[in-house]
């Protein structure tokens, strides 16, 4: 893959940054007039994923190496391994579907 | 850990202990025939093991480990063969106690277990794996 994850989250919480400022700017007179709405951003949530992405393959990586000196077990690889393909496919499931969201919200005729 | 990843790290856990009695049987095969290295002095004694479960806090559950090995009382059978080595002044030599049909059950239970393991861990990834599919929709 060309794209790195930490580039993608960083790219993400831009926009998101992007999208409170012309938010904030506009007044946004329309959106009930209530506080914003407090918590982290989803950029701020998907660096958070990818970060326990990043340190479960790392987890992964030393199982490998350590088997590769004779020294781990086949079970702690293959664990190691697992536990790092379902996170990562978690948070791309993620990705997939807050993507698919945005990209609804942009086909909207206005 | 969330309540399915514990449930593989604990099966994780069963192949271990599993993959130690398979080690063990090994042993007791491999020495099947090992006779004393001295003059009437004791053969191999068969080894054998022990599980017990033990609170992971990590894993967040009872996982398994070895308690310990011990070796098997069981008197020896002797024969006599005055060419062997071990052999006390009176020709007999001492065998080791090991039997290899016991040894030959004991594998495939201890395979049988590892198999229902690996199932365990299968069918956990694939829950995981089908609720993931719920967003993918």
């Amino acid at each position: 893959m060309a794209i790195d994850p930490l580039s993608a989250s960083k790219a993400y919480s831009n926009a998101a940054n992007a999208a409170r400022q012309i938010m904030d700017g506009a007044g946004a007179p329309g959106l009930a007039g209530g506080s914003p709405v407090q918590g982290p951003s989803f950029g701020d949530v998907l660096n958070q994923a990818i970060g326990g992405v990043v340190s479960t393959g790392k987890k992964a990586d030393n199982a490998i190496a350590n088997a590769a000196i004779g020294k781990g077990d086949l079970v702690d690889v293959v664990t190691a391994i697992s536990a790092a393909e379902m996170s990562l496919e978690t948070v791309v499931a993620v990705r997939d579907q807050a993507i698919s969201a945005y990209q609804e919200i942009m086909r909207m005729p206005i | 850990m969330a309540d399915l990843e514990s449930a593989s790290a604990i099966a994780a856990s069963g192949l271990r202990v599993q993959a130690a009695r398979m080690r063990i049987i090994s042993e007791n095969m491999a020495n099947a025939d090992s006779t004393a290295v001295e003059a009437g002095g004791d053969p191999y004694r068969r080894r054998s093991l022990a599980f017990k479960s033990y609170v992971d806090k990590e894993l967040g559950g009872e996982a398994v480990k070895v308690f310990g090995t011990r070796s098997d009382p069981t008197p020896f059978k002797v024969k006599f063969d005055p060419a062997n080595p071990g052999a006390a002044p009176d020709g007999f030599v001492k065998l080791p106690n090991v039997d290899p049909m016991i040894e030959l059950v004991d594998m495939r239970e201890a395979q049988r277990a590892y198999e229902a393991n690996l199932n365990m861990i299968e069918s956990t990834r694939s829950m995981r794996r089908s609720t993931l599919e719920l967003l993918r929709r």
